[in-house]
């Protein structure tokens, strides 16, 4: 189980992620929402170790993840937000390269590579430099590193952007099979509709506060509102959005 | 032309001389142009101390003419060095970059006002150069030295003018020269032109390095008008821009008068073919950059490497060999060095000396070429590839950073230690007997290890993995070390020449590079092994305390606090 206990992020001047306390079982896929700037991926980066806490503490399997940052990070699947990779590596180089950053076996880790580059279609792409990819198969290359040694926790920052259809359509059914065979996954979107098909259960932020953390049955039943969508909204959108949109086509004399 | 824009753009390209994605978060761009102006500022102290030394009354009359005329060309010839390694050194940022054309492409502007801001911020980053480099030197020469004697304040001016007009006359003519070599290679396919860009970057910076050290010495009234000289003359722009000084100063002698109608048409004909070259490959390049990528895709089974120890340090080390063979910025760099080292060589081989044995200078090119390629790839590897990427290194991080930092180490040997100590037993077998072939090549492997483990000694850092932070490094003290080195291989290789004659001393000699080795190699793992060691990818760690950033737009918060909500 991951689990955050009064997490804090401090920057100069602002406070990213403020107080927030959470967990994410096995077998349960966590989604974690809010809107641009609410601190999302700020927690992401501080789950994965990239970014160190102000205050609180993050605990996996009831370890904190820093007393043996490495072990954990063993255990730990991360697609970032964005798709930052060594463009000047082919696809195939850079999956080799993750593999042996992480001390796979080389012949199983091949296997595994050229299975995921098959299944992903980037087979005969996969001595092309990455520059020449698109955003979506740059996904492919992210999703496929983060998997390639079968993580226990699998965190996932935007994991659809990009995508084709077909490819998210697999994706989501892997997000289920992975949190099915024991996998605790935790995943952040903006894509409303995915999140309330895949997830067990969200976890709600605005302005770098937890509004919400429970089954999407729960709220739904609680806020006596049919779709995430309109829990969201009332949660965590402040503004009025159709005022807003007048507002703009106005400004601009549509 | 729309003036906002075109001073928009103007500052944009300016700036962006130096590529930003080195920079660590807390680099200052400012801080490390001006580092660079420093280190000319620096040489023109320099230069400025020698005209302030100079002393006419101390040279005899008829020598007089030559020693000036010399030191007029090496001011000169220095001046070419100088723009010439920044034109190639710029080579990138000369078009447009495809982050560039994605951004301004779907913007208003037209394509003539990002050439132009692109051409004046070319011609102002030459201009600073050149300015730079004779802050001091520049008035303290034509003023003191080179004004015709009795000219008065008259001559002075004139003599001032003369300078900074042949100055920035031998700067205008290289630089157009490599950016006319750079357009023409341009008006190639986008993929050949890239692959061509490398070569031809290194090959213009191996050339402008030789010329300037190799140039023979011409500066007399009998050499320049021997007509064995001509052909030489002809091909020696410095001379000619000599003669142009002699002619703006107004003490000609006729035998530069030649090379003063040639500086003058060779100008003309650089600067417009130059720009010929460069407007038909701009409009052209613009297209280009959009449809090809910038990286030319591979070929299947020829980027195979083997392993080089265990999973994270073959890892580590394929990682180095692909970056430093496919990235041309870092390559340019590590050819910088090189270059320094052929140069010095070149040198040597140009003037052996009287006492001097012919298997010196092959003695001298393994020991100047090992350390110019171990020194070139310890910097290149300080320098990141895209440093928003490197994420994935910490990511994966799953090993002691121990086992890290002996992964770091191997690179270094693989790429630099290896290939020169390999190219040098090749050589040497090949042309000496086998028995001083060996002793050599044992002392070369020892002074290339020893020279690896001083350079590794306190990088943490995996290669081109890390942020850059302009202003650490002490240049005043490199150059004091890489005197003080120059000098000590100097030593080195005399006494390395006795003991292949004296098994004793060779045994000595063995032994205390040894026993070096060992130490630099002990003292580097150690502290490699320490506790409190990590792989570092930020130059300079976050602060402990944080600001407040109650800075805002550059003003301070002095205006009256709203009216506080009121309590709910």
């Amino acid at each position: 189980m991951l689990e955050l206990r009064n997490v804090t992020k401090r920057f100069p001047g602002t406070i990213a992620v403020d107080n927030v306390s959470f967990s994410a079982r096995r077998g349960e896929i966590t989604g974690y929402l809010g809107p641009n700037g609410s601190g999302k991926s700020t927690t992401m980066k501080m789950i994965t170790g990239l970014m160190e806490m102000s205050s609180g503490e993050i605990l996996f399997d009831g370890v904190p993840i820093q007393r043996d940052l490495l072990a954990y990070k063993r255990r730990m699947g991360y697609v970032p937000e964005e798709p930052y990779l060594y463009a000047h590596l082919s696809g195939l180089e850079y999956l080799t390269m993750v593999g042996q950053l992480r001390g796979l076996p080389a012949k199983p880790a091949a296997n595994c590579i050229n299975g995921l580059l098959r299944l992903f279609s980037l087979h005969g792409d996969r001595h092309s430099p990455i520059s020449n990819y698109s955003k979506g198969m740059r996904q492919k290359v992210l999703l496929s590193a983060a998997l390639l040694h079968n993580p226990d926790l699998i965190l996932l920052d935007e994991p659809f952007s990009g995508l084709d259809v077909g490819t998210a359509l697999v994706l989501r059914s892997l997000i289920q099979e992975l949190a099915a065979r024991g996998k605790v996954v935790l995943f952040s979107s903006h894509e409303l509709e995915t999140v309330e098909r895949v997830s067990s259960r969200v976890v709600i932020l605005h302005r770098g506060k937890i509004v919400a953390d429970d089954s999407i049955e729960r709220l739904r039943t609680l806020m006596a509102l049919p779709t995430l969508e309109d829990i969201f909204s009332q949660l965590a959108v402040e503004q009025d959005t159709a005022g807003i949109s007048r507002e703009i086509a106005d400004l601009i004399g549509a | 032309m729309n003036d906002l824009q075109f001073r928009v753009l103007y500052r944009e390209f300016l700036f962006r001389m130096v590529d930003l994605e080195l920079l660590s978060p807390q680099g200052d761009i400012t801080k490390l142009l001006g580092q660079f102006a420093a280190i000319l500022i620096w040489i023109s102290s320099g230069l400025f101390l020698g005209a302030i030394f100079f002393d006419a009354r101390r040279i005899p009359p008829n020598k007089l003419m030559t020693v000036l005329w010399s030191q007029e060309h090496f001011l000169i010839a220095t001046t070419m060095l100088v723009v010439g390694l920044f034109a190639v050194l710029s080579w990138e940022s000369t078009f447009l970059n495809r982050r560039d054309v994605m951004v301004l492409a779907p913007l208003p502007i037209r394509t003539r006002t990002m050439f132009l801001a692109k051409v004046a911020s070319v011609a102002t980053a030459l201009s600073l150069t050149v300015a730079s480099l004779h802050t001091l030197a520049g008035v303290a020469w034509p003023v003191l030295v080179f004004s015709p004697a009795n000219s008065g304040v008259l001559g002075m001016i004139r003599s001032l003018a003369a300078y900074w007009v042949t100055m920035l006359a031998a700067g205008a003519f290289i630089f157009c020269c490599v950016l006319g070599v750079q357009g023409l290679a341009a008006q190639l396919p986008r993929r050949l032109f890239l692959r061509l860009s490398a070569v031809l970057q290194i090959a213009a910076f191996c050339l402008v390095v030789s010329v300037y050290f190799l140039q023979p010495s011409l500066a007399t009234p009998q050499a320049l008008s021997a007509a064995k000289n001509q052909h030489a003359l002809a091909w020696l722009p410095s001379y000619w821009f000599l003669g142009l000084f002699q002619a703006l100063n107004g003490s000609m002698h006729p035998a530069m008068a030649p090379l003063a109608r040639r500086a003058f048409a060779g100008l003309i004909v650089a600067v417009f073919g130059a720009g010929a070259a460069f407007l038909l490959s701009y409009f052209r390049t613009l297209r280009k950059i959009v449809e090809e990528p910038d990286i030319v895709p591979g070929v299947r089974g020829v980027n195979w490497l083997p392993r080089f120890g265990n999973a994270l340090e073959t890892a580590v080390v394929q990682f180095s060999i692909r970056t430093l063979l496919r990235s041309r910025q870092h390559r340019v760099i590590l050819a910088f060095y090189l270059g320094i080292g052929f140069a010095l060589v070149s040198l040597l081989w140009k003037n052996p000396g009287p006492r001097q044995q012919a298997d010196i200078p092959l003695i001298v090119a393994s020991v100047v070429m090992m350390t110019a390629w171990v020194v070139g790839t310890r910097v290149v590897f300080a320098m990141p590839l895209d440093l928003r990427a490197n994420w994935m290194f910490r990511v994966t991080s799953v090993h002691p950073a121990p086992q890290y930092l002996a992964a770091i180490r191997r690179p270094l040997f693989v790429l630099s230690v290896g290939p020169v100590w390999l190219a040098s037993a090749a050589v040497f077998l090949w042309a000496w007997p086998w028995r001083p072939a060996v002793g050599h090549l044992v002392v070369l492997g020892l002074w290339g290890t020893i020279l690896a483990f001083v350079s590794l000694h306190g990088f943490h850092k995996i290669p081109f993995s890390c942020s850059y932070l302009p202003g650490k490094s002490k240049v005043n003290l490199m150059f004091v070390a890489a005197g003080g080195l120059l000098q000590a291989i100097g030593l080195g290789i005399s006494y390395e020449l006795r003991a292949l004659r004296d098994p004793a001393s060779y045994a000595r000699l063995v032994a205390v590079l040894s026993v070096a080795a060992v130490f630099c190699w002990w003292r580097t793992v150690a502290l490699a092994k320490a506790e409190e060691s990590v792989v570092l990818f930020e130059e300079e760690e976050s602060p402990a305390i944080l600001g407040l950033g109650l800075f805002r737009d550059g003003a301070l918060p002095m205006e009256p606090a709203a009216a506080p909500n009121p309590p709910t």
